[in-house]
């Protein structure tokens, strides 16, 4: 039962994804300046904006560690899964924001990267993460937890500060097309594409992280038991 | 001129994404066996 229900979410996820795909690559029209290439916006543009979800998740996950520690053991580790996961989908999500955007800028800047404030500070985010991962990999005993949250914490400080980039200094990035000046916006058509595909993503996304964090709650039990086992043959 | 880069752009979405999809069912996998090696 709970594998047929499994296998029906993600038929549906499935059909979602070829609905978004459809709409970035068929029923969008073509803009009228940069061509067929800028169809990749329907596929950066939401993988930024979903990034930002991820980390998000991750902060609020990292902070319950750090209040639960002490006080509630369980919950903390059941916390520090979806930090573990959120990091993990949020590094997914921002590769192809960094690999996607020099793929467009490219034929359209006529260079593949400038160090602006908006794409230094996407690669700096990458970074943080990445090296919140590598904490968690290589740093050993029962602190690597509370590090890691730490790290996360200050790591999401950065955030904020991509989001604004290209709105507080001049860049190279476009000026942003949602909540930006009385000019931005987008044409209908182009809009209707840009929303399934962030639809199409986030739920992907979510159910990835669902995926993520089950494997890791499985994980923590089977390191719980080995631990155990250890102890009892001491 | 476009359509390459437009199509580099999808190919490395998708293959990064079940890239990861993959990594998680091979780390599934592995922890079944361990499971079963645990019984």
């Amino acid at each position: 039962m709970k594998k047929l229900l499994f296998l029906l979410v993600f038929l549906g996820v499935a059909a979602l994804m070829a609905w978004g795909f459809d709409q970035a690559m068929f029923i969008a029209p073509t803009e009228a300046t940069m061509g067929n290439v800028q169809r990749i916006f329907y596929y950066h543009v939401p993988h930024g904006m979903l990034s930002y979800l991820f980390f998000s998740i991750n902060f609020v996950a990292s902070v319950l560690v750090l209040a639960w520690r002490r006080s509630n053991p369980a919950k903390a580790l059941a916390a520090d899964a979806w930090a573990l996961a959120g990091a993990e989908v949020g590094v997914v999500f921002s590769s192809v924001v960094l690999i996607t955007g020099p793929l467009w800028a490219k034929p359209v800047w006529g260079i593949w990267w400038t160090w602006d404030a908006r794409l230094t500070t996407s690669l700096v985010l990458w970074l943080i993460y990445v090296s919140y991962l590598l904490v968690r990999r290589f740093a050993a005993g029962p602190e690597m937890q509370t590090l890691a949250a730490v790290l996360s914490v200050f790591g999401a400080l950065d955030m904020p500060i991509n989001y604004l980039a290209n709105r507080l200094w001049r860049t190279q990035h476009p000026a942003p097309v949602i909540g930006g000046d009385a000019d931005s916006g987008m044409a209908p058509p182009i809009a209707t594409a840009f929303v399934w595909n962030i639809v199409a993503w986030a739920v992907w996304g979510l159910l990835v992280l669902a995926i993520r964090v089950y494997i890791e709650r499985r994980q923590q039990t089977i390191d719980g038991a080995a631990a155990q086992a250890a102890l009892a043959a001491d | 001129m476009g359509n390459k880069f437009l199509v580099a752009a999808y190919c490395c979405t998708w293959a990064i994404q079940l890239g990861y999809l993959l990594w998680m069912v091979v780390k599934w996998q592995s922890q079944k066996s361990k499971i079963g090696a645990g019984k």
